[in-house]
């Protein structure tokens, strides 16, 4: 591999040191000098989590070669403050709970830093446009945006230092503001990560993904692969028993690897682990894999028509799962409806876009336990799975969960845990993974894409008579969660209203898409937004407005849900009337009366964006542009 | 017609806590410790939600120390009691209770030597911030002193604790059942701006009302709320997987549009504290809930707006313009209009 010696400054040691020439600054930072406070969200620019000051301007470290950075004053997030202590902007970061899973946090930090070092009095607006190019998918930015306030505040003499510290406890430390307690370790870029974490001998492995959305696989030929230098072990599923093999959250139709056939494209066919990551990756082209291609099936609607391509022999209808849920009898409630609507309503599939890519790390301890290290939000489940098909005691599995750098569901999934320890069992030696975010979006489950058909019954007066509720979801290529995602959409359907008379089904269906699995809410929005929809729609037609028509069906105490649960306790009466007061509303039906309402604007709401409208008017545009 | 046009539009929501049509259950360990702190061990790491802090002040609450003062180990599977997993809006309400309850055992054992050393009746004594008294005499130390002696009597105060949350399964033909223990509820009413020439739409606000339960720290609350909201915004406006033929088109963040800086509404949120009475800590959870109601409550803010009712998620801005040009006779005057607009822009 061709070698380059750097020099470089980097918080404000000097450094001397030859490296790979194919490095980013980001490698340089994480792999050479140990710096993983910087992270590696997308590779591509676009997420932020990597920015660094060079030359006190605010880059992105994946985007700079390292040989690009020679003779360059780098500063990264851990040479903000010296070690146990934190810069104002830190503190302000601690303070406000500017923090969450932590991952976008250091690059964050760094943007919010340089945004007060460009312009110690950039207002909000400024502020906005110069965290623009870093993306958090926890927080939804508010108490960014406040700690970048404060610490301006605090930084200009506005506010007293003490401004940053912890309010005071009363009574209790329940309903207590109290401070995140690892936020220092986040806003300081301590904390270590699944892919921060080495080990001493520790291998890279690479996975190979299929190419084609369904194919038989006729065969791999992982010789050459594993002849090369530096590669110690090439694994497919012939390395994982058979008659144990599969995992999911509900049914068990995924195998560790792609067994007979791939289903995805992106699916794992084979792994390798080798002494470095571009050995492994060198190795990935030498693996030679014959497909036959399948016909494929790739809208649920289809899936379940007749003839269509099986996904799964188990399932030859390709319905992953079907929920129904009956009340009443919808015949009479739809006869007794003064007005019925009947409507069509659909949600998108949805990445969850949490910027940790999926890592890990497995290892075979002293007492031959299998010991897999990973951000995986069911450590529990996991190791139950993974004892069953490797045949070990279920205390010869041990699963820790690392720091999660954002989940919401999308790291509930065993798709690659697997691979990990059986190359660790095959080695006997540290394995780690590490997935590029193109990997990520590929291999990971999505939210439930969903099509919905509704009828709704009800009377002048606003009240529900029946509701017919059909779901049909694309499950994807592999069960996951298909099964509860449909069953929580089922339950939730017609929303936090008393419904006599109901009858709703969801239906989850295979296809050769990427897989949809747990997301945030977990099919319950996907519902909701149909029936909410739908009670606006039935405000209009009945010339109600939309709180009212909800008060009007809500669900009380004593009420019967959708399952026929007798609820001993209710609040969406303080809930609605906390909105309505809260926001100002002006009551009324909701036809298109926007441009007649009074209650638009003021002081709860921020303004319209237009951007570059900032330097419309100002002395320096073009400065600021160079800049 | 305007070519920037507001509306609102609000929507309520429903969800249960905690794993579905099923018991779920959640254990933890506790001890006082050395020095008057204390060691909480339970199968929870972080995902970000604020769990660590939120277990922390229960512990610390119920034992009467700081919450600093409290080590919780990570999630593993082979050095901590079962809790299951970091999903379904359960961590606060199984893994909260549990670890109430077991910091509830430790203290007792700790308030039994110390109520016998002190001769005084155990239910006089109290403890917060670090803190032990009795009410009944002017006797105070610290639980650092308090520890000691528990200890040189012989005595490590431990506790551990399960707490159970009784969902039941569904019949498999009417669906019928009581799938959780604990329902939370919400609304969401959002303003929105449409611009008619480019189809481009802005959430100005989000009034967020969530019942969760007993709030253990209403900041955290904030925050799951704001980043639920943005969440439910970008799947309202912008964000979608597309695929063809099983090929994603979107692989990267260059593809795959996300909320950024730019796209935030002011999110004013309001917490309904409607405490849990089955649980000994009241409070519920909010970190799925807070999603629900936010792309409808759009949805019918950009129906109030122009008019257009949009089905199908997410509205892009090319939706809302076929959805104008279907419902607005010509419509094709305004693309004209602002294609010559951006042009003369570019030209000046």
């Amino acid at each position: 591999m061709p070698k380059l010696k750097i020099d470089l400054e980097v918080n404000n040691r000097k450094i001397s040191k030859e490296t790979d020439a194919h490095k980013r600054l980001l490698d340089f930072l994480r792999d050479d000098l140990n710096l993983t406070g910087t992270k590696e969200g997308c590779g591509a620019g676009e997420c932020g989590t990597c920015s660094v000051f060079v030359d006190g301007k605010l880059v992105k470290s994946c985007l700079m070669p390292v040989a690009k950075a020679s003779g360059a004053k780098i500063e990264t997030i851990e040479g903000l403050a010296d070690p146990g202590s934190l810069t104002p902007m830190q503190k302000a970061f601690h303070k406000t709970g500017a923090s969450q899973c932590g991952y976008c946090i250091p690059g964050m930090v760094m943007a919010a830093t340089s945004a007060l070092r460009e312009n110690p009095k950039a207002d909000i607006e400024e502020i906005k446009e110069r965290l623009g190019g870093n993306i958090c998918r926890c927080t939804g930015y508010t108490k960014i945006f406040e700690a970048v306030e404060l610490a301006k505040a605090v930084i200009a003499g506005d506010m007293p230092e003490e401004a940053l510290n912890e309010e005071e406890v009363g009574k209790s430390y329940i309903g207590h503001n109290v401070r995140r307690l690892d936020a220092p370790s986040k806003v300081s870029g301590r904390l270590r990560y699944a892919a921060d974490m080495k080990m001493h001998d520790m291998l890279q492995m690479q996975v190979l993904r299929s190419p084609h959305p369904h194919a038989k696989i006729v065969s791999i030929d992982t010789s050459e692969a594993e002849a090369m230098d530096g590669v110690v072990c090439v694994i497919t599923s012939d390395d994982v028993p058979e008659q144990t093999d599969g995992f999911g959250v509900f049914v068990h139709d995924q195998p560790i690897m792609a067994r007979g056939k791939v289903r995805h494209v992106g699916e794992a066919v084979a792994a390798v682990a080798a002494e470095d990551l571009v050995i492994a990756r060198k190795a990935l082209s030498k693996i030679k894999v014959v497909y036959e291609e399948l016909p494929g099936v790739y809208d649920p609607e289809d899936a379940m028509k007749k003839g269509a391509a099986v996904v799964h022999d188990y399932a030859p209808d390709n319905i992953v799962k079907h929920i129904p849920v009956r009340k009443g009898d919808v015949d009479t409630g739809f006869a007794n409806a003064d007005l019925i609507l009947e409507d069509e309503f659909s949600t998108q599939q949805v990445e969850h876009a949490y910027l940790e890519p999926e890592a890990g790390i497995a290892y075979v301890d002293a007492d031959d336990v299998v010991v897999v290290i990973s951000p995986s939000q069911n450590i529990t489940h996991h190791r139950h799975m993974l004892s069953h098909i490797l045949g070990l005691p279920i205390n010869k599995v041990r699963f820790i969960m690392s720091p999660v750098g954002g989940g919401f569901g999308g790291k509930e999934d065993m798709i690659y845990q697997g691979m990990l320890a059986v190359v660790a069992m095959k080695t006997h030696r540290p394995v780690q993974l590490n997935f590029t975010r193109e990997e990520s979006i590929i291999a990971s489950a999505k939210r439930h894409p969903s099509r919905t058909h509704y009828k709704m019954g009800l009377k002048w007066n606003g009240e529900i008579t029946a509701i017919q509720f059909s779901m049909i979801s694309d499950g994807g290529a592999y069960g996951m969660s298909s099964e509860g995602v449909m069953r929580k959409a089922a339950i939730l359907s017609c929303g936090p209203y008393e419904v006599h008379n109901l009858s709703v089904d969801t239906t989850a269906v295979y296809t050769n898409n990427t897989p949809s699995g747990a997301f945030r809410t977990f099919g319950g929005m996907q519902a909701q937004f149909a029936t909410e929809s739908m009670m606006d729609m039935a405000a209009e037609a009945l010339g109600m407005d939309p709180f009212e028509i909800r008060r009007i069906n809500m669900m009380k105490i004593g009420s019967k849900t959708h399952t026929q649960h007798k609820l001993t306790a209710a609040s969406l009466d303080r809930c609605l009337d906390a909105a309505e007061t809260e926001s100002r509303w002006e009551k009324g039906t909701p036809n298109v009366r926007g441009d007649k309402r009074s209650d638009l604007g003021g002081d709860d709401t921020r303004a319209p964006c237009t951007l570059g409208a900032r330097f419309t008017n100002g002395k320096n545009t073009n400065e600021e542009r160079v800049a | 017609m305007e070519r920037k046009l507001r509306g609102r539009g609000m929507a309520a929501s429903w969800y249960g806590i905690a794993r579905t049509a099923t018991i779920d259950r959640a254990g933890a360990w506790a001890e006082l410790d050395d020095g008057g702190t204390a060691k909480i061990v339970t199968g929870v790491t972080e995902i970000g939600e604020g769990i660590l802090t939120l277990l922390a002040q229960v512990a610390a609450d119920e034992l009467g120390i700081k919450p600093s003062e409290v080590t919780i180990g990570d999630n593993d599977t082979a050095r901590s009691p079962e809790a299951a997993h970091a999903g379904a809006t359960r961590q606060t309400y199984m893994i909260g209770n549990s670890v109430h309850l077991a910091a509830r055992e430790a203290k007792k054992h700790l308030f039994e030597q110390l109520a016998d050393h002190w001769g005084v009746e155990i239910d006089s004594l109290q403890s917060f911030d670090g803190e032990v008294w009795s009410n009944d005499s002017n006797l105070r130390i610290t639980m650092e002193e308090a520890v000691v002696i528990c200890k040189a009597r012989g005595v490590v105060p431990v506790g551990s604790a399960s707490f159970t949350a009784h969902g039941t399964g569904l019949d498999p033909v009417d669906g019928s059942g009581s799938p959780w223990q604990t329902y939370v509820f919400g609304t969401q009413v959002a303003e929105v701006e449409v611009d008619t020439y480019t189809g481009e739409v802005q959430v100005l606000g989000i009034w967020a009302v969530h019942d969760v339960g007993r709030a253990i720290n209403p900041r955290g609350v904030e925050g799951q709320i704001e980043g639920g909201v943005v969440q439910g915004l970008g799947q309202a406006l912008m964000e979608d997987y597309q695929t063809v033929n099983g090929h994603t088109s979107t692989h990267g963040f260059a593809k795959y549009i996300l909320p950024t800086s730019l796209d935030i509404p002011q999110i004013n949120c309001t917490l309904v504290e409607d405490h849990d009475p089955l649980s000994p800590l009241g409070a519920k959870g909010i970190g799925e809930p807070a999603l629900v109601p936010t792309a409808p409550a759009i949805m019918n803010a950009i129906y109030d707006a122009i008019g257009v009712r949009m089905k199908s998620l997410p509205a892009t801005p090319e939706k809302i313009l076929e959805a104008l040009n279907k419902k607005t006779h010509g419509r094709e005057h305004y693309v004209s209009a602002a294609r010559e607009q951006r042009a003369q822009a570019h030209r000046g």
